[in-house]
Formats: C-alpha cells, sequence, structure tokens
C-alpha cells in the first residue's frame, strides 16, 4: 500500500518532497491532477497516479504543461480541487494561460506548483521561477521542509478557494528529491460534483476592472499572510545580524549557525508566504538588526523585493545595510548549502570555523581519483540514442556538406556531448530543434549550403513541435526531422505519452500515430530501426539529398530500459577472443575507443574486448560495427 | 621525442584534407575509418595509431619511386619517358567479338581472359561501372564474367577495395588491371612492413593502363546531368585527337557532343601531380595509339607481361603491328609532360624533396630538361 493512500491521520511517515506535496494535495480533496513531466517535478504527478484508481481522483499526463494547467482549471471552474505540478521551464510553457487566468480568477481550490532546478542538475537552464508570481500578481508559497511541503499544499488549496486565485508552490530540487517525515493528516470523506455555472462567464474581460480586483484578492491575501504560521523568527531580540531565508535556505541557515555556535548572535526570519510579502510581519523583525543577509535559490527574489519595501518604509526601519546576491557575499547562481553559508557568516560575524580542514577537499578528490575514473554523462548500455548518433554522424560525414543538427530536450540532448559523437550543435526549449530548424530551412535563399536537421524525442514531438511542423510546411520550409521514437518520456523516468497506449492512471489509450500524423502534414516520412545502422545511415544520407520540404525519418526502437524491465536481452552477444584484432590496425578498438556502449569492455591485459554481460541488453548493434566480424550476436 | 605520424591521421592532413586522394582504393575495407561514398573518400572517425596501412598504401603519401623500381624489376629508373619496357606494339584481341565488346582494342579482356585459361592468375580484380557511373572493384573468377568490366571510366574508383575484400583463397594467384596510381599503391602494398598477410605475394599480374586525368565525381556528375538536361544518362566515351569530344549516350539513344576542354575543370586535383602516365610499375601496359583506330599500345615491363603477351599471339589470341615511330615519339613526349608539369606543381606546392614523390636531384634534372626539349 502507497503511503499516499495510509489512512492513520497523526501517523509520521518518511516521505520524499515531491510525495509530500503529493499527499497533501489528497488531504485537500484534490480531484483532478494534471502534467507534463520534467524534474525536479516528475514524482509528484507520479505519486499521485499509482493511488488515483484507489482513492478516486483523476489523474493525466498531459501534452504540456499549458494543457496540463488547462486541465487542472478546468476541475477549478466546476468546482472541484485541482493540481498541476511543473518543472521551472514548464511554467514558462504555462504562463500564457496563467496571465489570463489571474484576471479571470478560479473557483475550486487550484494548486500550480513548480520545483525548481538549482544548478541545472537536470535542466538546460536556471531559472528562479518566483518573480512569475509577482509578475502574474498571484500568492507563493515556499515550503522548507517535507513537513511543510504536505501542510502548505493542504493549506494552498484553502488559500485558492478563499482568494478565488490560483495559488503558486515553489520547490526546489533539494526539498522536491529528499526524504523527511512528515505527519499525516486525514484523507478527505466527502467530495464535490462538478457544475460550470454558465450565467456566470470566467473571463478575464473587462480587463481593467478584473486587474484591479486582482490587485484587492492580493491585498486580502496579504492580511492572511500577515498571521501564517510558515513564517517565524528565531534568534535573540537584538541579533548582530538578521539572517532573511526561504524554502532550503531555512534549513541550510540553522545548521550553518549550530555549527558554527553563534545562535545567539544571528537571528533567522523564515518566510514561507513570499509573495505578497507579509509587510507587518516583516516590519515587526526587520526592526531588530541593522544588518540583513538574505539566503535564497537562485536569484536575489526576497533580497530586492525585501529592499524595495525597507526603500519605501525607511521612516520607520532606518538605513539598513543589505547583505547577499547583490554584495557579492553570496553567489547569485546555483544552489547553496550550509559551507557557502558558513563562509558568509565567517566574514560577517568574523567568525573562524573550519569545518574540516582546508586541504579536505583536495585530498579527498586525489584519493578518489585513484580509483574512479573520470565519466562523461553517457547513453545506457543498448541505447538507441547511440546507434541513432552512430548514424547520424556517419551520413553527415559521408554528405560532407557540414550537415547542422538542432537539438531538443530529453535523453537525446546528450547528442552535444561525446555519448553522442557531439552532432547536436542547439538545444534550447522543448520543440525549439524544430523551430529553429524552420529558421535554417529558410536561409538557403541567402547562400547556407549546410543541410538543416533536427532531432526530437516522441514525448517532446507530442509537446511542442508539431506547431514547428505546420509551419514547416506551410511556409515550405526545408530540413530533415529524425524522431527518436523510444516509446517513453525516458529521461524523467518512463512516463506514458500520447504515443504509448498507456494513460497515467494505467489504462488503455489510443496511441497516436506519429507516422500519419506526419504524412497528413505534407512530409515526406520514413520508419526505421536504428539497431539497423547501415539501413539508417543510407537513409539519412538519401533524405539529406531531397532539398525539397520536410522530411521525417521516424527511428523506432525502444528505450532500453523499458524494455529490460519486461524482457530479457534481445541477443546474446559475445567476443570472440580470436578474431579481436584490438588495437591493431583495422580496429584500433573501433567498439570500446569509438562507439563506447558500457556494454563493452576492453581489457587491456588481453589487448582484446569484452562484453559486459552484467549491463548488455544485446542489441547487437555492436556487431555490425566490428570491422573484423569478432563480435558475435546470437539470436535467442 | 614525439613520433612523426604516419597514419590515418598524417593520411588526413597530408592526402585527404589536400584533396590529393586518388580514390585508389588501397586503404579501403582494411579500415573502418574509410569509406568510399559516391566518388568521395570519407573519413568516419579519427584514429590515433602511429603507423597505419592507410598511409602506408597510398600512392601518394612519400613514394620513394627509385628504391621501388629497384625492388620491382632490380634495375635502376633510367628510362624517364614511359619506365622500363621490353617490347612496345601495337596490339588488338583476335576475337572480333572481344574488340566490339570491349574497350577500343578488346586487348585488355582477351589478356585477362588468357591469363585466367592459363592459370597464371586464379582470380582477378577489374573494375566495372555501377548504373549510376560510378567505378567500383569487382572480384571476377571466370572468364565470361570479364566483359562485365570491359570500358573506359573517366572518374575514378577504389578498384583495390576489391582486391583487400576478396575473399580470397589462401592459394589463389590474382590478377590486377589498374590506372598508374592503382599500380603504384599496389607495389607499395607489397613493399610495405605492415602487411598482415600474404595477400599482396599474390598478386601475380599487374596490368596498368594508360592515364592522364581523371574527374571528380559529384561535381562532373552533376555538370553533365544538367548538360544532358536531366536526361539518364546511359553511357559516355571520350573520341580520340582531333576531336576530343566526350559523347554522352542517353536513355532515349541520343548522343550529347561535349568538348573536352569543358569538363577540364573537373580533373581531379591529384592527378596534377602524378608524374606516371604509362603505368610505368606494371607486369604490362596498355593504352590508346593516336591516330590508329581499333588498336592499342602495349608495353611489356617485367618478364611474367612478356610472357603473357608472347604466348597470347602465338596462341592467336591477340594480334600485333609494331607501333608507328611517329606515335612512340607522340607518347614520349606526352609522358614527359605529364611529368614536367607534375614536378613543377609539387616544386610550387614545396613537396618535392619531402612531400608525396621522392626522387634524386639527378633525375628531377633530367626529366625537366628532356621534357623541355621534347616540348621544344
Amino acid at each position: 500500500m502507497s503511503i499516499l493512500s495510509e489512512d492513520s491521520p497523526g501517523k509520521k511517515m518518511l516521505f520524499m518532497g515531491n510525495e509530500a506535496i503529493a499527499r497533501g494535495a489528497i488531504e485537500a480533496g484534490v480531484q483532478v491532477c494534471a502534467a507534463y513531466p520534467g524534474n525536479p517535478s516528475s514524482e509528484i504527478i507520479g505519486s499521485l497516479s499509482q493511488v488515483a484508481g484507489e482513492l478516486g481522483f483523476y489523474v493525466e499526463w498531459s501534452v504540456n504543461e499549458k494543457v496540463a494547467l488547462e486541465v487542472a482549471t478546468a476541475a477549478s471552474f466546476a468546482g472541484l480541487r485541482g493540481l498541476t505540478a511543473m518543472k521551472q521551464n514548464g511554467l514558462n510553457v504555462a504562463s500564457d494561460f496563467l496571465f489570463n487566468l489571474n484576471l479571470s480568477g478560479s473557483k475550486g481550490g487550484l494548486v500550480v506548483v513548480v520545483c525548481d532546478d538549482p544548478s541545472a542538475l537536470s535542466s538546460t537552464n536556471e531559472e528562479d521561477s518566483r518573480p512569475y508570481a509577482k509578475m502574474c500578481d498571484l500568492p507563493l508559497l515556499e515550503p522548507s521542509s517535507v513537513q511543510e511541503a504536505m501542510e502548505m499544499t493542504r493549506w494552498a488549496f484553502d488559500l485558492s478557494e478563499a482568494l478565488g486565485l490560483p495559488c503558486l508552490i515553489r520547490s526546489v530540487t533539494r526539498l522536491s528529491h529528499a526524504r523527511g517525515n512528515a505527519e499525516l493528516g486525514r484523507l478527505p470523506k466527502n467530495r464535490p460534483s462538478p457544475h460550470f455555472d454558465t450565467s456566470c462567464p470566467i473571463i478575464p474581460q473587462p480587463v481593467m476592472v478584473t486587474h484591479k480586483t486582482l490587485h484587492d484578492k492580493m491585498k486580502k491575501c496579504q492580511d492572511r499572510f500577515e498571521d501564517s504560521a510558515f513564517n517565524l523568527y528565531r534568534g535573540p531580540e537584538r541579533p548582530e545580524l538578521l539572517v532573511v531565508t526561504c524554502g532550503v535556505g531555512w534549513m541550510y541557515t540553522l545548521e550553518a549557525l549550530a555549527n558554527m555556535g553563534v545562535e545567539d548572535r544571528t537571528g533567522i526570519l523564515k518566510l514561507g508566504t513570499t509573495w505578497p510579502l507579509p509587510e507587518s510581519f516583516l516590519i515587526q523583525h526587520l526592526k531588530k538588526a541593522n544588518r540583513i543577509l538574505f539566503v535564497e535559490e537562485v536569484d536575489p527574489f526576497l533580497e530586492n523585493n525585501i529592499k524595495a519595501f525597507c526603500a519605501e518604509r525607511a521612516a520607520e526601519l532606518g538605513v539598513k545595510i543589505f547583505l547577499g546576491k547583490a554584495s557579492g557575499i553570496l553567489p547569485d547562481i546555483g544552489e547553496i548549502n550550509p559551507d557557502v553559508i558558513t563562509g558568509a557568516l565567517q566574514t560577517l560575524l568574523r567568525v573562524s570555523y573550519e569545518p574540516r580542514p582546508l586541504q579536505y577537499a583536495q585530498e579527498a578528490t586525489e584519493a578518489v581519483s585513484l580509483f574512479a575514473p573520470i565519466r562523461e554523462l553517457g547513453f545506457c548500455a543498448g541505447c538507441p540514442h547511440r546507434a541513432t548518433y552512430w548514424s547520424l554522424k556517419n551520413a553527415l560525414t559521408m554528405d560532407g556538406r557540414d550537415g547542422v543538427v538542432l537539438g531538443d530536450i530529453g535523453c537525446y540532448t546528450l547528442g552535444v556531448r561525446p555519448a553522442g559523437f557531439a552532432q547536436v550543435k542547439t538545444c534550447h526549449a522543448m520543440g525549439s530543434g524544430a523551430g529553429l530548424a524552420n529558421g535554417f530551412g529558410q536561409l538557403e535563399r541567402f547562400g547556407l549550403d549546410q543541410p538543416v536537421l533536427t532531432v526530437c524525442g516522441d514525448s517532446t514531438f507530442y509537446h511542442a513541435a508539431i506547431p514547428a511542423l505546420v509551419n514547416a510546411r506551410y511556409n515550405r520550409s526545408n530540413f530533415l526531422m529524425l524522431i527518436l521514437d523510444n516509446s517513453a518520456t525516458a529521461m524523467t523516468g518512463f512516463q506514458p505519452h500520447p504515443g504509448t497506449g498507456r494513460t497515467a492512471m494505467n489504462d488503455e489509450a489510443p496511441a497516436v500515430d506519429v507516422e500519419a500524423l506526419c504524412k497528413a502534414l505534407g512530409a515526406r516520412v520514413q520508419v526505421k530501426d536504428p539497431f539497423d545502422v547501415q539501413d539508417t545511415t543510407e537513409t539519412v544520407y538519401e533524405l539529406l539529398q531531397d532539398r525539397e520540404g520536410i522530411k521525417v525519418l521516424i527511428l523506432k526502437q525502444e528505450c532500453a530500459l523499458v524494455r529490460a524491465k519486461r524482457q530479457k536481452v534481445l541477443h546474446k552477444v559475445r567476443v570472440d577472443q580470436e578474431q579481436c584484432i584490438g588495437q591493431a590496425c583495422g580496429c584500433n578498438r573501433r567498439c570500446t575507443r569509438i562507439f563506447k556502449c558500457p556494454g563493452l569492455a576492453w581489457d587491456p591485459a588481453t589487448g582484446k574486448a569484452q562484453i559486459d554481460d552484467a549491463i548488455c541488453t544485446g542489441c547487437g548493434v555492436c556487431a555490425d560495427i566490428c570491422p573484423q566480424s569478432a563480435i558475435l550476436k546470437e539470436t535467442l | 621525442m614525439k613520433l612523426e605520424n604516419r597514419g590515418l591521421q598524417a593520411l588526413e592532413s597530408r592526402v585527404i584534407r589536400k584533396d590529393l586522394c586518388t580514390s585508389c582504393g588501397a586503404c579501403l575495407s582494411l579500415c573502418p575509418y574509410l569509406q568510399f561514398w559516391r566518388g568521395r573518400l570519407v573519413k568516419l572517425d579519427d584514429c590515433d595509431l602511429v603507423e597505419g596501412r592507410c598511409f602506408a598504401h597510398c600512392p601518394r603519401t612519400q613514394v620513394r619511386l627509385e628504391a621501388i623500381h629497384q625492388e620491382v624489376f632490380g634495375q635502376k629508373y633510367f628510362n624517364v619517358e614511359i619506365g622500363l619496357f621490353k617490347q612496345i606494339k601495337i596490339v588488338r584481341a583476335s576475337s572480333p567479338d572481344l574488340r566490339e565488346k570491349g574497350q577500343t582494342s578488346g586487348v585488355v579482356s582477351a589478356l585477362m581472359q588468357f591469363a585466367l585459361r592459363e592459370g597464371f592468375i586464379h582470380g582477378a580484380v577489374l573494375t566495372h561501372r555501377t548504373p549510376d557511373h560510378l567505378p567500383r572493384g569487382r572480384v571476377i573468377r571466370s572468364h565470361d564474367q570479364i566483359l562485365s568490366c570491359a570500358g573506359s571510366s573517366y572518374v575514378a574508383g577504389p578498384t583495390l577495395q576489391a582486391l583487400n575484400q576478396g575473399p580470397w583463397e589462401d592459394t589463389e594467384r590474382i590478377g590486377v588491371v589498374g590506372t598508374p596510381c592503382q599500380v603504384l599503391a599496389m607495389r607499395k602494398m607489397r613493399l610495405s612492413p605492415l602487411k598482415r598477410n600474404a595477400l599482396t605475394e599474390r598478386v601475380t599480374l599487374i596490368v596498368g593502363l594508360f592515364c592522364t586525368w581523371t574527374l571528380t565525381y559529384q561535381p562532373f556528375m552533376s555538370y553533365l546531368k544538367t548538360r544532358v538536361n536531366g536526361a539518364r544518362i546511359r553511357k559516355m566515351d571520350i573520341t580520340p585527337p582531333p576531336e576530343r569530344l566526350l559523347k554522352v549516350i542517353t536513355g532515349d539513344d541520343r548522343i550529347w557532343d561535349v568538348p573536352v576542354d569543358e569538363i577540364r575543370p573537373f580533373i581531379r586535383k591529384t592527378c596534377g601531380i602524378c608524374l606516371d602516365m604509362t603505368s610505368e610499375l606494371s607486369d604490362l601496359s596498355v593504352g590508346t595509339v593516336e591516330g590508329v583506330q581499333g588498336w592499342n599500345t602495349v608495353m611489356t615491363r617485367s618478364d611474367l607481361g612478356e610472357e603473357i603477351l608472347s604466348l597470347a599471339e602465338a596462341a592467336g589470341i591477340v594480334e600485333s603491328q609494331p607501333l608507328p615511330e611517329e606515335n612512340f615519339k607522340h607518347l614520349k613526349e606526352a609522358s614527359l609532360l605529364k611529368k614536367r608539369r607534375a614536378l613543377l606543381t609539387l616544386k610550387e606546392r614545396g613537396e618535392l624533396e619531402d612531400g608525396y614523390i621522392t626522387l634524386s636531384h639527378g633525375l628531377i634534372e633530367r626529366i625537366l630538361s628532356e621534357a623541355k626539349e621534347a616540348g621544344s
């Protein structure tokens, strides 16, 4: 049984941050949850989907974040509670709707969770989503612990309903993916029935009226925030330094202060409701110290807003010294951690504190380097993307016109790195490869003589590439799109998508046919197996010679990890040690030096290649690239 | 000290990037990183080996011509005009059928058939053309397959890839028909210390063709395609001087005349540094004779070449006549002119001493001065 459906109020259980958010939504009686997967947010909807059937609510993986927000909003408009969750990039996609929804307002509790990825651990960008709350005039909550994640989510639905506004919750990787204890609340008993009151249209017009109403709602929101239990002060009445923090900064600061033994000299003002600012609460505590240090990930959101507030209220607050990202005492990029905060506090409090000997990090690195080789980010053993990029590399080399490959978002983004033979030259937002290809495809008229290609995953195709293909057809652009169809949203955890024939709740679904769709858009479409590298290479080459219109090559082969869950290896692969010539002229380790599937191992003792049976998935591609036919594959 | 690379890295920087690849095919099917694609040698991946067969076999990496000559013929290189030869005459196939189906006189087809029949060789590597006019090497083991490879090609193709690829039986003796650069590559293959099997030892008979230049496949073919209004090109042939027309026959049996001067821009850059018009390192060389229709010039160079021609004549497979003195003179002039041009180009590129070809200073001077006299 899942902890999400555990019916034991008061019991403390270990939750991942994202599970706590999900549990909070369940306790709040959420009925519709929709999202597009994106790390670090994916487990919210992922875990909700596991218990949706049992608890009787609806969960879907939507085609993209904007649709997901719209699906959840529909529930709200019909008087139910709705939730959507996304990563920072997702909020950009959903924002167009959000910037109208703020004016129209919502009905049933509507919560938008956005999980930011400071330091871009699994993202193409680093982005602080919080300014959206300010831009849209929407309430923003930032949990600091797993317990708070659960409580805040629960409360966010009430707040949303009371204000008639969607409520934003902002998490970050180190909260979403951390685990901690949280105390269970009650599971909901009764849920309302949906109904849309057609006598009251929900529209942003007349804008001059709704915009004013929005500001009034935010004023009400601010009043509610003034006495929120999510905001607190801890420390002496007259601290030498006041740390203003939110989110993960709270725990980090507590740890740093405790380690340094300076709790009696430093105050911490912890905010859980970060927009609109709880002004009276702030006035009360900002008075305590003249030096204020802001600790937050990533942008100086609190820092700038509170500075502006202090300027406005300078008569009451007096002159303050502001420390943080602008002063340079804390980094203005990336994740923070207790060490970073310790560094700043040492300077500000003139305390010398050495958590560990200075040389420790260097010595540790040196010690590890004796055993652990430098590892490039790579594709899994048997990953179809490696085979695809292999063929793409060869086709482009054979073509010889310096073709440009425009990348997109997914595991195959690694095509920019050695894992994908560095074939991919751009990578931005979902679907941007296809969009850029549209533009490049128009530059031939000015003399661009390089063929234009784009790679796009199946899930990314549905998410954002289809409008770009429509545009290409309409405006007669000219490029080759490779759809790397591995039948999964692999990078975020194998979530199903419109092509997989399954829904988030594991019901059967009609698969949306990419091939038929592309054909209907007037593209020249071919479907190939990327494991047949010769055929794929020649097909890519041939399609590149066609300089008219859009060409789509669908490379269909299931994600190796998805297949491995279901089925044993495809082939039994072995290296004939007699035939393998290793480093000699005629091979020079083509399999382990160039192709580099981790299922292949080089044995320096014998000077021969070997198969790592533990991870080989038996795709057999290496057998086709071995120039000596020393790698043998037997069909099982 | 860093070892000087004599592998793929060197081949890439000194041959491929300088557009000097002859497309002979000597490096192909030996190495997974090199591929021949639509008339072009393509390097697929980097190889960091310090020494490689690709570089060792290449006719455009360093060639110690005098040393090779000494090794092949056991004699010094002294005939700077057209190389060492025993006999020179004009020859044609006796069979009218072969003359009809083969190029010019059918002599190459006749001699290869004869060499196979008499057991001088068990198999041969010849060049045939794909429907899109790309020359490809083909392994031939029977008499009647030979005609599938008859006819000239004006673009270079990787004939020697078929030699490397085989497959060959361990004891088979092999005959190869090739252009001067291919003949040179085969001699380098034989002398290379990097060979890993005895294949090159079994290349018994090398028939070399005369060659003045070849064309770069892709631009030439796309030019020709526009020239014939996109029609399917079925066959092409260059008529001898003074006409010098490329006759292109399209699918609708229409004949298009393209003056040779029009296609000169497509001559491969690498042909400009070639010193060898008459396949001087072959066992037997075959070329056209100006003004004599239906006959070929044949030069026997090695004992084997001499033996095969004599036996073939005796068996009535081919018939011969003396080469007219005027033609002999023209041949030498033309050959010397090619050498002189190549030497001057090499000199200009600063590659004469340490580049692709290595000749003694004395020999260079002789070629340049004799070519000057012949030209005047």
